[in-house]
């Protein structure tokens, strides 16, 4: 994947990070599938059966689990946008911080192409840090979709490939995983009337 | 029946459950194939861990995805048991549980095709022969248990299963981008999904490069660290095992953080030989940062399914420094403390069936004065708690011992000095919780006496018998050629 490429995921992750509407932050998680799904497709080449699934990642990354999370979305009405902890500014200097540091922090992971291998952490990062500050519980889910896109990317960079069995049983359970993460995000906005997870704050010692 | 087809046997029976349980008629009906599922379930799971058990690491059976090794048998019987008990004790738990997440009719049904599809994949984790498959299992046991977490459907419930799905998810993404670090390092091992076997690791690691399989491990184990919860990474821990259900508790405590540590242990095992010290460094100050965390917490008035999570936390840190230190004492010991913590700890959970029933205010309060108007719940209360601190002659003082010992016998003297004070502190924290639960005042039953108290209390009487065996076989456990296979290979 070329290095273009990779800084356009690292902005999109940025995104995410940013945006306050859910459904921006979905477009941009969707995109980031797209983006991969592509390079995926053309790395797989003229093999037969790495091709076949490369396409059918790419149409349940970035189509079936967007719109899964967009219907979660319409069930979930917001009366307004839920008020972020933190200002914009600071949100993306925490997420520039934390990618910055994981990429510093990471030592040669063994790949031909360093941009990805550098691209793969900062995505992972960016998406632990996304779960971290966001409030919604829809964009939580989200911030687990950027990480998860981050090692796609190491992933599809990995010379021949990850075994076909793996990508698809990672491909599994991240369905699984997402489809229950969406039927909380659902019960929880039943319960507290938002998917301001903030709101849920009764476990303490 | 041959290996292979006891062992797709014993995942397709819980699977076959799963999804046979769904249109039962009435709960009864649910209720009825529960019990022959889990027993016909346990049987086969049990045959196979004694088949484990007998094998010598290297004529270990394998098959396609599977290894019947030692130490897969060791937490198969645990797994096996404790999800037997726990189905066995689910429905004195259902009758009371009312409309929670599901509506009230349909409880039963998904309730158990959830808990038969966590078992399943709890199952599959010990029998597992390769990295990769494990983590697939992992992923899976975390949708399955999540549902049965926020089972309540309470706001509290719904927190805690949220809490679990999130952290535990995220970890083990930290952990599949290990997973594809260490494909890469083990690139000449062999090819496709067998590259990440256990065994093909352990004989290419020597040849990986150090820098890049370092990355790999640290990856690997602290993304398992979240799902084992190992401090600092244990935040939906507490919450979650105190909102479960309790038999849901006691599989998450009892046999899923052990099968996770078993996972982690192998993954040790296995690169050792290209990490040297660095790895058992690594498992050792998770495991003196948990005991640090959760001591405290032991001291503390907390209700009775919060203070057995911390204890949950206290144990997983014993059990990396037994597998860091990774003498033979300290080997035999970690055997040893995952069977006695695993019976105690579920008992203790399934305590909390009658406690909450007669003392529903238990749930957010420590329990008080229970000896004095529940004789058996507090008689069952006390075979678990005093067995989780570590009193004399149960399994787990003895385990401890051995720990603490072989940590001695690989010169880091002090690492097990500071763990024996904060295991002491630790006991002396429980066994004041257990005074005050069963001689305090100011406890007063809010119901009249439950059902559910005598077969809870039979449960207990089983446990004492099974805890005192395991005392007494606990000084043939050193030298053993069980401890040896666990020594060498891990599996």
């Amino acid at each position: 994947m070329s290095a273009a490429a990779i800084a356009v995921l690292i902005a999109l992750g940025f995104g995410v990070m940013a945006v306050r509407r859910r459904s921006l932050a979905t477009l941009l998680v969707a995109a980031q599938a797209l983006l991969l799904g592509v390079a995926a497709l053309s790395s797989a080449g003229g093999h037969r059966a790495g091709f076949l699934a490369a396409g059918l990642i790419l149409l349940v990354r970035a189509f079936a689990l967007p719109l899964l999370l967009a219907l979660t979305r319409r069930r979930t009405p917001e009366p307004g946008l839920v008020a972020p902890a933190t200002t914009v500014v600071s949100r993306t200097l925490v997420a520039t911080v934390v990618a910055l540091l994981a990429v510093a922090a990471t030592p040669a992971l063994g790949l031909a192409d360093p941009a990805a291998e550098h691209g793969a952490v900062a995505l992972l990062g960016l998406g632990i840090a996304i779960v971290a500050m966001r409030r919604p519980a829809l964009l939580q889910v989200l911030g687990i979709l950027v990480a998860e896109n981050g090692i796609y990317l190491l992933a599809i960079s990995v010379p021949g490939g990850l075994p076909i069995v793996i990508e698809l049983g990672v491909l599994f359970d991240l369905v699984l995983v997402v489809t229950v993460a969406a039927a909380f995000t659902q019960k929880i906005h039943g319960e507290v009337g938002t998917g301001d997870t903030d709101l849920l704050r009764g476990l303490r010692d | 029946m041959t290996d292979s087809a006891l062992a797709f046997a014993a995942l397709a029976l819980p699977l076959a459950a799963a999804l046979l349980v769904v249109p039962m008629p009435t709960p009864g009906a649910a209720d009825l194939l529960n019990r022959v599922a889990s027993a016909l379930t346990a049987a086969i799971a049990l045959v196979l861990a004694a088949i484990a058990l007998a094998a010598a690491p290297e004529t270990a059976a394998r098959g396609g995805w599977y290894v019947l090794d030692p130490a897969g048998g060791v937490f198969l019987a645990l797994v096996a048991v404790v999800g037997l008990a726990s189905a066995w004790v689910s429905p004195a738990y259902l009758r009371h549980a009312g409309r929670g997440w599901f509506s009230a009719r349909g409880s039963h049904s998904w309730y158990y095709a959830a808990f038969y599809l966590f078992w399943s994949a709890l199952l599959a984790l010990p029998l597992t022969d390769n990295l990769a498959l494990a983590w697939l299992l992992l992923e899976a046991t975390t949708a399955a248990s999540a549902l049965l977490v926020a089972f309540g459907g309470s706001r509290n419930a719904l927190e805690a299963g949220w809490k679990y799905v999130v952290l535990t998810t995220l970890g083990l993404a930290v952990a599949l981008f290990g997973i594809v670090v260490l494909f890469v390092a083990a690139d000449g091992a062999a090819s496709g999904l067998d590259r990440l076997d256990w065994g093909v690791l352990a004989r290419g690691a020597a040849a990986m490069p150090p820098q890049a399989t370092l990355a790999a491990f640290v990856l690997i184990v602290a993304g398992l660290a979240c799902k084992i919860g190992w401090a600092p990474v244990h935040n939906w821990l507490p919450d979650a095992h105190s909102e479960a259900p309790p038999p849901v508790s006691a599989m998450l405590s009892a046999a899923l953080l052990p099968t996770v540590l078993l996972i982690a242990w192998r993954t040790e095992l296995a690169l050792e030989p290209a990490l040297g010290d660095a790895a058992r460094s690594l498992l050792i100050g998770f495991g003196l940062l948990s005991l640090a965390i959760a001591v405290p917490f032991l001291w503390r008035p907390l209700p009775w399914k919060r203070l057995l999570a911390y204890s949950s936390l206290e144990h997983m840190g014993i059990l990396a420094l037994g597998i860091g230190f990774g003498t033979p004492l300290a080997i035999a010991g970690v055997v040893l403390h995952v069977a006695g913590h695993g019976i105690a700890k579920a008992l203790g959970f399934y305590v909390a069936i009658p406690l909450l029933r007669r003392y529903p205010a238990a749930a957010g309060r420590p329990a008080r004065g229970v000896a004095r108007d529940s004789p058996q719940t507090a008689a069952a209360m006390s075979v678990s708690l005093a067995t989780l601190a570590g009193l004399p002659p149960s399994p787990i003082f003895v385990s401890e011992v051995m720990i603490l010992l072989g940590g001695m016998d690989a010169g880091l003297t002090a690492v097990s000095a500071i763990a024996a004070v904060l295991l002491a502190l630790g006991f002396l924290g429980l066994a004041h919780a257990l005074l005050s639960g069963l001689l305090g005042e100011g406890g007063r039953p809010q119901r009249p006496p439950s059902r559910t108290a005598r077969p809870v209390a039979r449960l207990a009487g089983a446990a004492a018998v099974a805890l005192l065996a395991l005392s007494a076989i606990a000084y043939a456990l050193p030298g053993s050629d069980l401890v040896e296979a666990l020594t060498r290979s891990g599996g």
